[in-house]
């Protein structure tokens, strides 16, 4: 397929059945909707090119920044839109989730403005929250923003009704599927997709999925934002289901190990909600139905989420030569020197001193002569071996002596003859009264 | 009453849990010194030093752990407070007299917030640390140690308004503090003042929860330290100030689904939840939800010591090290200055319940309390708790299950309300029936009390547990010389 714009790539994603062997249902044919594999990587594609198309070039002309709130797939859309249109973007947002977000966008080009958290003591004359203040600002005269708004904005739900709705009645060959489940963020997609599939079959029923209350799956509302949304009329959905973080991981597991769907965890939500939903219904059916979900994005940028919920899933096997490894037994034995013998010994056998603290703090402070490796670059290079040569005596130091003594008794370990850790660390040597340089 | 009662419940720890046990105690002292009565327990607050010490020690970290006095003005826990190798931050005049007679020494005293002459004096006479807001004020200090030949005067060097990379963070406008932007010139000032200042750190205050604004700052602080280095100075610690939060309720469910169902009250989906249909910031337009909650975050699993734990892990945002590892190996003491963290579990308010009236619509009742709004200021602080309800000894339970009641005071006044909503009791209070406001002692006890019409101010008493029964002293009489560790000497 050839095309004159990227952006002419944005939808006519495909529609993929999910084996039967995999979510059991034995009367329902299960359908994945993949808005993944648009260009930028999400359904926000869709929503973002038609919210801000028409304003391109005004915008442009005006030199005015193109603004969204968004921490995610939305600003992600909008800041390659901008790019490509020699505009620049802002997203502003209640803090950046997800770490590898947050860098994305900056190397796509995007500023990022973070609004300030709650107050501690409260203030209650101070009903102006940072959001109402935002909107003012975009709203005032002379203002250079063009804001695609797009919890509000009826081009965002316009983009499902004329595509991705449409696409799935097309590929279903012109049949309404009896269930369409979406997880509800800005409410675009599933009230655009809702809205076509009524017109064409009354009949079909829509499952909104929402995150439990003071839990998080990125992109989607828990049960109470979504009243924030001013696109989300309650009386799209017939019903509404919360889903947790674990189950969305539980989920994006099944796509991804077993479908090859490498959807992220809001796909993943979407999943286990669809077939939690589905199943009591499956065993009463006798004909044949199908239901259909939306894969909203993919996983890769998700990594860190995952491993703050689910460590061993990307756990590894035990490192070579590392401290971890260490019995307490060994690093009892291991040698240490007090600040008056470390003096002593420093200036008879010019021992190699090695401060393990930051490169920040060794550059405020430091043992005159002494090299800095910063334990995280320390332990790295012993995984190779041992970095000094076995004649050399070696002198560890980090603050308060604790790291030092492991690492001492890694090498001893490790067969090297003559390293003593400084008992209590900088600190100690600071409190002897012992001196400590800057260059 | 609508649907199954919303319960806020507050979250109970000894000795405050079993305080609340012994009704005929409590009923006792309010005879005897009347409604409103705050009780504190001066020993917990000990315990709580104890507990951020702690997470200090976890971190390897020496330094000291200031009690925002403006907290609470009570003697008995300011005097609790000496007896432990704790410091005090107090912010007046009143304040600093108040530590220094409860027996802190001046090297236990930070003199923080707007200075007067009088309470500036005072400070630099006795020589407690000065957190100084700006230039301005370091030179009224060194005027003073210059004229009247006095020691140097350590400060801390109080700094706001910290940048960031990358990532533009906005935190909200403060009063207080120096710009990091005019950290250069604040700098030459201290350099000319040094025969008469000593700037022993740097200090920051931020009245946020959020963990990423203050590890924004904290970074701020460790690089304006490496500046004062720089030019000579031998500065030693970090004042990261105050706002380590309180955990007030018992179950974050009752907290989820309370606000879940004041969202649904604002747009009208369910019957109001408040008077007058007051939202708490919130408010509805074309069905959709507007505003934000102007509420305390009441459930807060992470607060406290453990709110420090988490900050001193949190990565520096450039440095990238633990915020913790980094004040460590700079060799650096952490301040810290908690209020309301530190008065946790320390104290009630009592109120003698004076009237009970049901409404012509039924469906809520009135009760009207022996104090005035001000004299239990949740409502103006935001938290949501519900009171425990102390019948009188003797009297059978009052017949029916759960009731939702308005709790209104004293004065002659409509918005004299202490709960702007409707509070759901286990069973409807009588007259003479005490309730019990628990966990005020931070901010909600003598903050905002008033003596409007003439009312009289609460009476405060401290109590401890002596071989099994209760004993009471008025907090002006309370020394920690013969009633703590719960054994008399």
């Amino acid at each position: 397929m050839r095309y004159d714009s990227i952006t002419d790539a944005i939808g006519n994603t495909p529609l993929i059945r999910i084996d039967p062997a995999v979510h059991g249902l034995r009367n329902i044919d299960l359908y994945a909707k993949l808005e993944m594999l648009n260009p930028f990587g999400s359904v926000k594609d869709r929503a973002a090119w038609n919210m801000a198309r028409p304003g391109l070039p005004g915008a442009r002309e005006r030199g005015e920044t193109l603004v969204e709130l968004s921490s995610g797939n939305t600003a992600k859309a909008l800041a390659v839109i901008a790019g490509m249109h020699d505009l620049s973007f802002k997203s502003v947002t209640n803090r950046m989730r997800v770490p590898e977000i947050k860098e994305l966008l900056l190397l796509l080009g995007a500023e990022i403005e973070e609004l300030p958290g709650r107050t501690e003591c409260l203030d209650p004359t101070d009903t102006d929250d940072p959001l109402t203040r935002f909107h003012q600002e975009l709203t005032r005269p002379g203002s250079a923003h063009l804001h695609t708004d797009q919890y509000f904005n009826a081009l965002n739900t316009e983009a499902h009704e004329t595509g991705t709705g449409p696409e799935i009645l097309a590929d279903l060959d012109g049949r309404a599927p009896d269930w369409f489940i979406a997880c509800v963020g800005t409410a675009g997609s599933s009230t655009g997709v809702a809205r076509v599939l009524r017109d064409h079959d009354p009949a079909v029923r829509v499952v909104g999925l929402v995150g439990q209350k003071s839990d998080f799956i990125p992109g989607i509302r828990n049960t109470d934002e979504v009243h924030e949304v001013g696109l989300f009329d309650p009386a799209t959905y017939d019903t509404i289901e919360p889903v947790g973080s674990g189950e969305a991981i539980d989920g994006m597991l099944t796509l991804v190990r077993r479908c090859g769907i490498l959807a992220g965890p809001t796909g993943g939500a979407a999943y286990f909600g669809t077939v939690r939903h589905l199943r009591p219904l499956d065993t009463e059916l006798t004909g044949r139905k199908t239901a259909v979900f939306i894969v909203c994005d993919r996983m890769e940028s998700y990594l860190s989420y995952v491993r703050d919920r689910r460590p061993e899933l990307l756990g590894r096997p035990p490192l070579m030569n590392s401290v971890a490894t260490l019995t307490d037994a060994e690093v009892r034995a291991a040698d240490i020197i007090d600040t008056a013998d470390a003096q002593k010994w420093i200036a008879a056998e010019r021992p190699l001193v090695i401060d393990l603290r930051s490169p920040f703090a060794y550059a405020a402070l430091h043992i005159e002569g002494s090299v800095n490796i910063v334990d995280e670059l320390f332990d790295e290079l012993l995984r190779g071996g041992l970095p000094f040569s076995k004649r050399q005596p070696v002198l560890l130091a980090c603050p308060v002596g604790e790291k030092s003594a492991r690492y001492a008794a890694l090498l001893t370990r490790m067969g090297h003859p003559d390293v003593r850790s400084l008992a209590g660390g900088i600190i100690a040597w600071r409190d002897a009264g012992a001196t400590l340089v800057r260059d | 009453m609508h649907g199954d009662p919303l319960y806020l419940e507050p979250g109970l720890e000894p000795p405050l849990s079993s305080l609340l046990e012994s009704p005929a105690f409590l009923h006792t002292l309010v005879d005897a010194l009347g409604s409103p009565l705050n009780v504190l327990l001066p020993d917990r607050i000990a315990e709580n030093i104890e507990r951020f010490r702690s997470v200090l020690r976890r971190h390897r970290l020496a330094g000291q752990v200031f009690f925002a006095h403006k907290a609470n003005g009570s003697s008995a826990l300011v005097r609790r407070l000496a007896a432990t190798d704790a410091a005090v931050d107090v912010a007046s005049l009143g304040e600093l007299q108040h530590a220094l007679g409860s027996g802190f020494t001046p090297d236990r005293i930070v003199a923080t917030g707007p200075k007067d002459p009088q309470f500036r004096w005072l400070a630099v006479l006795t020589g407690v640390t000065v957190s100084a807001d700006g230039q301005g004020e370091l030179e009224d200090i060194a005027t003073l140690v210059r004229k009247h030949a006095l020691p140097r005067v350590r400060v801390l060097l109080r700094l706001s308004d910290f940048g960031a990379s990358g990532i533009k963070v906005l935190s909200r406008q403060s009063r207080f503090g120096t710009s990091v932007r005019g950290l250069d010139r604040l700098l030459d000032a201290v350099e000319r003042l040094r025969d008469a200042v000593e700037p022993t750190g740097v200090a920051y205050h931020l009245d946020t929860t959020s963990l990423d604004e203050k590890a924004l700052a904290l970074e701020g602080c460790l690089h304006a330290m490496n500046e004062l280095r720089r030019r000579g100075f031998e500065p030693r610690a970090i004042d990261t100030g105050g706002g380590y939060g309180v955990n007030y309720l018992a179950h974050g469910a009752q907290w989820d689904r309370y606000t879940t169902e004041l969202a649904l009250a604002v747009l009208g989906r369910r019957p109001p939840l408040t008077w007058g249909g007051h939202g708490y910031g919130l408010h509805a337009a074309n069905g959709t939800l507007r505003g934000a909650l102007s509420l305390y975050p009441a459930h807060r699993p992470v607060a406290g010591p453990a709110y420090l734990d988490t900050l001193l892990s949190t990565p520096a945002p450039s440095l990238g090290r633990p915020l913790g590892t980094l004040l460590l190996e700079n060799l650096y003491d952490l301040y810290i200055e908690p209020g309301r963290a530190l008065a946790d579990q320390c104290g009630l308010s009592l109120a003698r319940v004076q009237e009970v009236r049901g409404t012509e619509s039924g469906d809520h009742h009135l009760i009207r309390l022996g104090m005035t709004a001000s004299d239990v200021s949740l409502e103006e602080h935001g938290v949501l708790m519900d009171p425990l309800l102390l019948p009188r000894d003797g009297a059978p339970p009052e017949p029916g299950g759960p009731v939702g009641v308005y709790l209104t005071g004293s004065l002659c006044l409509e918005a004299d309300l202490i709960t702007r909503r409707m509070v759901h009791l286990p069973r409807l209070p009588r007259p003479g029936d005490l309730l019990a406001f628990a966990n005020t002692a931070g901010y909600c006890m003598d903050f905002n009390a008033t003596r409007a019409q003439r009312q009289p101010l609460a009476r405060t008493v401290a109590v401890h547990r002596d071989a099994g029964t209760w004993q009471w002293r008025l907090d002006d009489e309370y020394w920690p010389i013969n009633c703590h560790g719960g054994h008399e000497q």
